[in-house]
């Protein structure tokens, strides 16, 4: 156990939450650090709670922590209360493992999985005491590398990395310390050791290449500085999905997380090819975990935790093709240890319902469907392959079993959308409700009623989407249109019934911006930063006055990146990077989408979208 | 079926760790030793355990305790073991008893708490501390204002306080208060009122405070005292009013 604590006990009991700060948690990896030679500070930058419970550090630190001479330590975004005291008493920002100052690690990797968490970057950056700079920092700091889904368009935030590590994280780091302990060694400079990490698969330096402009501000070109450095940079792909490291010992926190429970991927991927998504599209192709395996893996992160709860995680689990043999696994298992299984991602069908009244309270529970839009033509615009008629049918039979509350998601300005589409989420709604004063005479009711949430998110184009050239919504458009989704639910038959949510549109806009914004946007968050912008994810801390103010301050105009119309041929800021899909595919996809014809999925039939190339996963299925 | 008692310690920075975070914690830790603990009945069943009263956040302690029922078990000693091989540094099981049927639970049984306390460096008193202390606790009687549910109340904390003494060399005062479902008189309320009856402030982060050991009555008709929840030493006794 680590006694020195680097905050002192005055300092932890004057602040929420001090477990947050002081490691120690169960599976928690201590090592020598005298026996080691490299020291990887591996950073969520969110709040402890959140940054605790994403499967993808757990990971890596179980991955990297198995590797004899390297340790690797965790480091999240230090609360407000936490974050004041560490600058007013000048102490750096330490790992919780060793206690020791980031800034004295090897490596400082940021997993970033989502655009509103840059500031919390910079952050993190700052309170370690290391340059916010790519350009600033020498071999004193650490090695900043990023990872995770938003690096599949860095640029907002290339000035202040490092290098980036597009793709999945399993694959390549023994080559990067390998190398990194032959620079070391021989003595090269920085610029040179990242010069050379360009050259290893999947690594994105941004500082090595020139990016110029057109006249109306697009991208005219992305190239290498260096001949020797590559052109694309491809992502990296798990190619045998069973054989990579899974942590069975992950860290369990004392304090409870979002994700308090064991996490078992089943499988990376996903089949269907829904237009706004971009988890669909960059993890393809689908590859699935043997279920033996699955199983194994089960019962030992179970003994090794002690969760009383073990969720199925993936894209979409229904598409599991073993999912029956595993569930019933569970089940059986789980049972006798009281261990509650929990089942997202699920599609509401007979099989799903009588499994899902097995493992949860159905009183307690609800359904969600996630329609995604109002009408058949839209949901065929975004290639959401569930009907009207799988919503009733569904609700219908789940009524039956005892459910009677409903969630429903949706989202507003998509493409090609009309009010008749808007209107038509509230007829959802209702349907929902009939249906169930349908299925269910009074005096089969129990004196119990129907219960239905409605929620609407406002869409954001994200880069490697059919929608990578969609214009988005502008905040008036978006509150317009949750207005129109309101009074469309106000005047339906079963009102009362139905309840609705809808997301700020300021945030939404503001992650707009950073999803396909360029390198001129680093200037604009550093700036945001400095006037004290952090934890933009979190409504409440989330200035947007600040940031555009600062847009203004910098000549940039936010709407450049949302709300202008992009032509087929416009070069991207994020087209130097290759995620398996083609650009021609995702073209395709998008004028498919423009006329409303939807595509079929993996297993119906292959789009060809390129990542057949890998030769691996669904879309060799039936080829042996 | 049966029911154990089991005192355990809390030291180094699991001091931080709140008190239900420490019976989540043991509730996990439970599952990986494969205790055969009991479950209550129910759609969503728990693992029948109880805890004496809370440590504040904080504070260390070598007398903790928590009662758990099992269905089965090898030994009493054989389910300590099993704790300890899985314990967190920080956390130790130190001692192991069994229950019979008529015995209170921890938390109903407790009488007496027993301390340690001292100053933390940065917060120590500018002044004798220990020289007031003691004459503040020679008066006839210690009034103090305790927060109740419903407002506050007027408490002597003179009959609370079962013994006391000071090592001055370790600057730390050691501290036998009630502690039970009718009376608790908690360690920052008698350093508070202390400090306020010589004029003095006493910063809320100033107390470091470590918890001996928690006692429980024993009466019969020849005497009278107090013992560890588990006691496995005479000497450990208090006598009451001897
Ligand atoms: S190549 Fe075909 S089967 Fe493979 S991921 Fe792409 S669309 Fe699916």
């Amino acid at each position: 156990m680590n006694y020195n604590l680097a905050l002192s006990d005055e300092t932890l009991l004057s602040i929420e939450k001090p477990e947050r700060y002081i490691g120690n948690e169960v599976n928690s990896v201590v090592k020598d650090k005298d026996k080691v030679d490299i020291r990887f500070a591996m950073c969520f930058p969110d709040v402890y709670e959140i940054g605790m419970s994403h499967l993808g550090i757990q990971i890596l630190y179980g991955m990297f922590n198995s590797m004899e001479n390297v340790w690797c330590e965790r480091v999240y975004s230090p609360w407000l209360d936490c974050d004041k005291l560490l600058r007013e008493k000048n102490i750096p920002l330490f790992a919780l493992e060793s206690q020791d100052p980031v800034k004295d690690f090897d490596f400082l990797g940021f997993t970033i999985q989502y655009e509103m968490c840059y500031t919390n970057i910079l952050q993190v950056l700052d309170l370690s005491q290391i340059p916010l700079l790519t350009a600033d920092r020498t071999w004193d700091d650490p090695i900043v590398i990023g990872g995770g889904p938003c690096t599949y368009n860095p640029e907002p935030i290339a000035d202040f990395f490092d290098v980036f590590y597009i793709g999945e994280g399993e694959t390549r780091y023994q080559e990067i310390f390998e190398l990194y302990r032959a620079a070391k060694k021989e003595g090269i400079s920085r610029p040179d050791f990242l010069r050379k990490l360009s050259h290893i698969p999947g690594m994105y330096v941004p500082s090595l290449y020139n990016v110029t402009y057109k006249e109306d501000g697009t991208i005219e070109s992305m190239t290498p500085m260096f001949e020797d450095v590559p052109a694309t940079i491809h992502k990296e792909l798990c190619l045998n999905i069973n054989d990579v490291f899974y942590p069975t010992k992950p860290v369990v926190p004392y304090i409870k997380v979002t994700q308090d429970r064991v996490v078992l991927e089943v499988m990376r991927g996903c089949i269907r090819g829904c237009r706004f998504c971009q988890a669909g599209q960059l993890y393809k192709p689908l590859r699935e975990k043997d279920v033996e395996h699955l199983k194994q893996l089960a019962i030992e992160s179970l003994k090794n935790t002690g969760y009383e709860e073990i969720s199925l995680s993936s894209l979409s689990s229904s598409d599991y093709s073993q999912l029956p043999e595993l569930i019933d696994f569970l089940i059986k298992n789980c049972s006798e240890q009281k261990v509650n299984i929990s089942l997202p991602s699920l599609r509401i069908d007979a099989f799903s319902l009588d499994v899902m009244s097995k493992v949860q309270d159905v009183k307690k529970s609800s359904l969600t469907f996630a329609p995604e839009a109002g009408t058949q033509r839209m949901r065929d615009v975004i290639n959401k392959g569930l009907t009207e008629e799988d919503i009733l049918r569904g609700s219908h039979e789940a009524f039956l079993g005892g459910w009677n509350k409903v969630k429903l998601y949706f989202m507003l300005g998509l493409p090609t959308e009309t009010d008749e589409d808007i209107l038509g989420i509230g007829d959802i709604a209702n349907k929902v409700a009939v249906e169930y004063f349908e299925t269910m005479p009074k005096e089969k009711r129990n004196g119990r009623t129907i219960d239905i949430v409605a929620s609407t998110s406002f869409f954001v184009p994200k880069p490697f989407t059919p929608f990578q050239w969609a214009r988005m919504n502008t905040k008036e458009e978006f509150l317009d249109k949750a207005n129109k989704t309101r009074k469309g639910i106000m005047s339906q038959l079963n009102q009362k019934h139905i309840k609705y949510n809808w997301h700020e549109a300021d945030a939404s806009m503001m992650e707009g911006v950073l999803a396909r914004g360029d390198r001129k946007l680093c200037e604009v968050i550093l700036k945001s930063y400095k006037k004290g912008c952090i934890y933009d994810a979190w409504g409440e801390y989330f200035h947007f006055d600040v940031w555009m103010d600062t847009f203004k301050e910098c000549g940039i105009d936010p709407l450049f990146y949302t709300t202008r119309e992009r032509k087929d041929d416009e070069i991207f800021p994020w087209d130097i990077l290759d995620c398996g899909v083609s650009k021609s595919f995702l073209l395709r996809e998008w004028k498919n989408a423009l006329s409303g014809k939807p595509s079929s999925n993996c297993r119906k039939g292959c789009l060809g979208c390129g990542a057949a190339a890998y030769g691996v996963g669904v879309c060799q299925e039936g080829k042996n | 079926m049966n029911k154990l008692r089991l005192k355990f310690s809390k030291n180094g920075p699991i001091k931080f760790i709140g008190h239900l975070d420490v019976m989540r914690y043991f509730q996990k830790a439970i599952r990986r030793a494969e205790i055969d603990i009991k479950y209550s009945e129910g759609f969503s069943p728990h693992q029948i355990i109880s805890f004496a009263q809370p440590l504040s956040v904080g504070a260390t302690s070598d007398g903790e305790y928590m009662d758990i029922t099992v269905n089965s078990m090898e030994s009493a000693a054989d389910v300590m073991n099993k704790l300890n091989a899985v314990m967190n540094e920080g956390i130790k099981i130190t001692s192991v008893a069994e229950l019979s049927d008529s015995d209170e639970k921890a938390m109903t049984a407790a009488y007496a708490a027993k301390y340690v306390v001292r100053f933390r460096d940065s917060l120590k008193p500018d002044f004798d501390w220990i020289n007031e202390f003691k004459k503040y606790l020679s008066q006839e009687k210690l009034p103090a204002m305790k927060k109740t549910k419903s407002g506050e109340k007027e408490i002597n904390m003179k009959e609370m306080i079962y013994d006391y003494s000071f090592d001055e060399k370790d600057d730390s005062a050691t501290f036998l208060l009630a502690m039970s479902s009718s009376a608790t008189l908690k360690v920052a309320l008698l350093f508070g009122t202390f400090f306020e009856s010589i004029s003095k402030e006493l910063s809320p982060l100033a107390l470091d405070i470590h918890r001996i050991d928690i006692y429980k009555l024993v009466e019969n008709e020849s005497e009278k005292y107090i013992e560890p929840l588990i006691c496995n030493d005479i000497e450990s006794r208090y006598y009451l009013n001897a």
